[in-house]
C-alpha cells in the first residue's frame, strides 16, 4: 500500500472552535505531543489562516508570528505548516515573517472559484524554497470540472499539490470520489482532501478520497475544528492502519496526543450539533455556527433558517457580516408576517 | 545587469553564429523587425543581431516592437541604447505602420508563461490571434519584405503520445478543443493557419517555426518550469523538488543556439514550411535534476513528489524531431545540455551578483 501524507490542522482549524483563543502554551504542549507521534505536518494559526486575526473574524489570542515561533521550537521533526488566504494574508506582512519563523509548508487557499488570487503567494513561497500546496475551499460550490480548472491554475502557478476542502461538511462519499478522479486525471501533482464532519461522513469521505487516488489527507485530534469538526485524526490513522496504508505515525503516541488535546485545548469536544447538520445540508461554512447562533439569539430568529438562507445566498467564508443582515431580514419578515396575520 | 552577464551572452552568440556568417549574409544592411522584443526569444534575437553587427560587420538595422518599451529599456539597457536599434512602442493588436524599410519580420509576440495562460486565457488567445492578424494586415502594405518568420509553438501539436519518441513537422495531432488549458496552443495553431492563408492569398513570404523548450540567460527563474525551478532552488540552497515520479521527458536548447537557428530559418527556410526548433535529445526530469545538482557544492538534495495515483499516468514527453532543420539547413546543437546548464547557472550567478539569496 502506498504512503499517505497526513497534515494535522488541529492548531489552526481547531482555533475556530475556541474563537481563535489558543494560547502559546497550548500550542507548545500539542506540538510536543504531535512531534513525538511523528505527525508529518502540523498546521498552526488563526482559523482563517495567518493574517486573519481581526475584529470581524475573531482576534487571535496568540499573535501569528509568536505562535509560529513557539510551534517551530516544539516541532523538531514534524514540518510546520500554515494556511493562508490572500487578502487576509499578504506577502509582506505575513508570508515573509512566517518563512522567517521557520515554516516548511505553505498552503495557499482561495474560494473554490477564485484560484487566480493565489498566484503571487504561491510563487513567492516557491521562490523561497517552501513546499507549497494550493487549497480550494468550499469546493462543493463548484462543479468537478470547474474545480479541476481552478486547480490547474494553482498547478501552473507552482503548487506542488492541491487540497480541496469540504468546508461545510456537505459531501457524501460519491461526491468526493467524483472530484478526486477528475482532479487526479486533470493534474500531474498530488491531490489531497480536507473533510468536515457535519453529516458524520468525514472518515468515510476521507477513505473515499484515498480509494479514488488522493495522496494527502487532513485530520484533527478529536476532530477539533470548525463547526462539527474535521476528520478525527486518531480514528483516521487507525482506519488507515487497518487498510494497510502507511502514514509514518505512531498510533499509541497519536492517541496520547489526542487525549492531551482534549484535556488541554478543548472546552468541548466537537460534536455534530443540530446546527452543524443544518450547516452541512445547506452547504454553508462550518465556522459560521457560532456567529449564526449569536445572531439568532440577538434577532430572535431560528438559526436553522439563517443557515438555509445563507445557503441560498451562496455565502462563503469571509462574508460573516452577511449573517447579521440575514438574521435582520428574517426578523423583519417574521414581524411582517405577524402583523399581516393580526 | 552586470558586465559579466552581458559579456557572457555576447560570447555565447558569437560561438553559435560562427560558421553561419555566409548563410546569414542576406541580412547585411537590411532592416529587421522583431515583435515581442522583451521576451526570451526576442531578446536573444536582438543579442544575436547585435553580435552580427559588432563582430561580423553586418550593418543590420534592428527594430524592436514591444508593448512596454520601458521594460525593454530597463531589462536590456545595453541593447536599447544601441545606435543600430530602434524601439517601437505598440500593442501588437493595434494597427501600426510597419516602417517601409523593413525587409525581415520575426513575429515573436506572445507570452509562453503558463501562469498567464491559466489566469488569462482570453487575453492569451487575443494577443496571439488578433496580434497575428493585425501584423499580417500591416505587412501586406510593405513592399520590401523578404521573409516573415511566424514563431508558433511545439504545443500546437497537442500532447505528444508517450510511445512517440519525437514529434516531426508532419505530425497531425492537436490540442484538446474547447479546453481552457488549450488556449495558448490552439491560438498558435490558429495563427499558423492564418499565416498559411495569408501566404496563399496575399503571397506573403511566410515561414513558420515551432519552438519546444529552452534554457539560458533571460529566462526568469520565477517561471514555474522544471528546469528554472531546479536552477533557482539550487542557487538558493534549497531542495530540488521533482513533481511526479521524475520520468517525464523534456529536452532543452540553449538560447544562443535558438537565436542562430531562428535567423537561419528566417533567411533560408522554405516559404510555407514549418520547422521544429529545439533539442532532439530528451532527458527525464529526475536526471535533469541530478545534472543541476551535480553542479553545486554542497550538492542539493533531490526529492520526488509522486502522487498516490498511478504516477505513470502523469508522465509526459515533449521532444522535437529536428531532422528537417538539420538536414535541409545544416543546423546543429552547438551547446550540449551540460554546457548549457553550466552557462545558465554561471549567468544567473553573474546576473544576481550581490543577492543574498544566491549561494556561491
Amino acid at each position: 500500500m502506498p504512503a499517505i501524507l497526513i497534515s494535522d490542522p488541529t492548531l489552526r482549524d481547531g482555533n475556530h472552535a475556541v474563537q481563535h483563543k489558543l494560547t502559546l502554551k497550548q500550542i507548545a504542549v500539542y506540538c510536543d505531543a504531535a512531534d513525538a507521534a511523528g505527525i508529518p505536518i502540523v498546521e498552526v494559526g488563526h482559523g482563517n489562516g495567518v493574517g486573519a486575526s481581526s475584529l470581524q473574524l475573531g482576534e487571535s489570542a496568540s499573535p501569528d508570528m509568536a505562535a509560529l515561533r513557539m510551534a517551530r521550537e516544539h516541532l523538531p521533526h514534524s514540518k510546520l505548516g500554515i494556511h493562508m488566504i490572500p487578502g487576509f494574508a499578504t506577502i509582506e506582512k505575513d508570508l515573509k515573517g512566517a518563512i522567517a519563523a521557520g515554516v516548511d509548508v505553505v498552503r495557499v487557499a482561495s474560494h473554490c472559484t477564485e484560484a487566480d488570487l493565489t498566484e503571487r503567494h504561491i510563487g513567492f513561497a516557491r521562490e523561497n524554497g517552501r513546499t507549497v500546496y494550493g487549497v480550494l475551499m468550499m469546493s462543493h460550490m463548484a462543479s468537478k470540472e470547474l474545480l479541476a480548472e481552478e486547480a490547474g491554475k494553482m498547478e501552473s502557478y507552482g503548487a506542488e499539490g492541491i487540497i480541496f476542502m469540504d468546508s461545510s461538511g456537505h459531501y457524501l462519499p460519491q461526491d468526493v470520489t467524483e472530484r478526486v478522479k477528475t482532479l487526479t486525471t486533470a493534474l500531474s501533482i498530488p491531490v489531497g482532501f480536507h473533510a468536515h464532519n457535519n453529516l458524520g461522513m468525514a472518515i468515510a469521505n476521507s477513505i473515499a478520497a484515498l480509494d479514488a487516488g488522493a495522496a494527502m489527507l487532513d485530520g484533527c485530534a478529536r476532530g477539533f475544528g470548525a463547526g462539527a469538526g474535521n476528520a478525527q485524526l486518531e480514528v483516521l490513522v487507525a482506519v488507515l492502519e487497518r487498510l494497510g496504508y502507511q502514514t509514518g505515525i505512531d498510533l499509541y503516541k497519536l492517541l496520547d496526543a489526542a487525549d492531551l488535546a482534549e484535556r488541554e485545548l478543548m472546552k468541548n469536544v466537537p460534536s455534530i450539533s443540530s446546527l452543524s447538520i443544518v450547516s452541512g445540508l445547506s452547504g454553508v461554512f462550518s465556522g459560521f455556527a457560532k456567529p449564526v447562533a449569536r445572531a439568532a439569539q440577538q434577532f430572535n430568529v431560528d438559526p436553522r433558517d439563517i443557515f438555509f438562507e445563507l445557503g441560498q445566498r451562496k455565502v462563503i467564508a469571509g462574508q460573516e457580516d452577511l449573517i447579521i443582515e440575514v438574521a435582520s431580514d428574517l426578523a423583519k419578515k417574521k414581524v411582517n408576517s405577524l402583523l399581516e396575520a393580526a | 545587469m552586470t558586465q559579466a552577464a552581458i559579456a557572457q551572452v555576447r560570447q555565447d552568440c558569437c560561438e553559435a553564429l560562427s560558421g553561419l556568417e555566409r548563410q546569414l549574409s542576406q541580412l547585411k544592411s537590411d532592416h529587421v523587425l522583431i515583435t515581442g522584443g522583451t521576451g526570451f526569444v526576442g531578446s536573444w534575437l536582438a543579442e544575436a543581431l547585435a553580435c552580427l553587427n559588432d563582430d561580423f560587420q553586418f550593418g543590420v538595422k534592428i527594430y524592436i516592437l514591444a508593448r512596454n518599451t520601458g521594460r525593454f529599456q530597463s531589462a536590456y539597457p545595453h541593447l536599447a541604447d544601441r545606435r543600430d536599434t530602434t524601439i517601437i512602442q505598440a500593442d501588437i493588436r493595434d494597427f501600426f505602420d510597419v516602417p517601409a524599410k523593413i525587409n525581415w519580420i520575426i513575429h515573436a509576440a506572445a507570452t509562453p508563461d503558463n501562469r498567464f495562460h491559466s489566469s488569462s486565457p482570453v487575453e492569451t488567445m487575443n494577443v496571439i490571434a488578433s496580434g497575428t492578424m493585425t501584423l499580417v494586415k500591416a505587412v501586406d502594405r510593405c513592399v520590401n519584405i523578404k521573409k516573415f518568420l511566424n514563431i508558433s509553438s511545439g504545443l500546437a501539436y497537442g500532447p505528444q503520445p508517450w510511445d512517440l519518441e519525437r514529434i516531426a513537422e508532419g505530425y497531425t495531432g492537436a490540442p484538446a478543443s474547447g479546453a481552457v488549458s488549450s488556449a495558448y496552443a490552439e491560438a498558435k495553431r490558429f495563427a499558423e493557419t492564418y499565416c498559411g492563408a495569408a501566404r496563399s492569398q496575399q503571397r506573403l513570404p511566410i515561414v513558420t517555426v515551432r519552438p519546444f523548450a529552452f534554457l539560458g540567460p533571460y529566462q526568469s527563474l520565477e517561471t514555474p518550469w522544471a528546469i528554472n525551478n531546479f536552477i533557482r532552488d539550487a542557487l538558493t540552497g534549497n531542495v530540488l523538488r521533482v513533481l511526479g515520479d521524475g520520468q517525464t521527458v523534456r529536452s532543452y536548447m540553449y538560447g544562443s543556439d535558438m537565436a542562430a537557428w531562428l535567423l537561419r530559418i528566417l533567411t533560408d527556410g522554405a516559404i510555407g514550411a514549418a520547422y521544429n526548433v529545439g533539442n532532439p535529445e530528451g532527458i527525464t526530469l529526475e536526471r535533469l535534476a541530478q545534472l543541476v545538482a551535480e553542479r553545486f557544492n554542497p550538492r542539493p538534495e533531490i526529492r520526488l513528489n509522486a502522487s498516490n495515483s498511478d504516477a505513470r499516468h502523469h508522465r509526459t514527453i515533449f521532444i522535437p524531431d529536428t531532422t528537417l532543420a538539420t538536414t535541409s539547413l545544416g543546423l546543429s546543437i552547438k551547446t550540449p545540455l551540460p554546457t548549457a546548464l553550466e552557462r545558465t547557472i554561471q549567468w544567473n550567478r553573474a546576473y544576481h551578483a550581490g543577492s543574498a539569496k544566491v549561494a556561491a
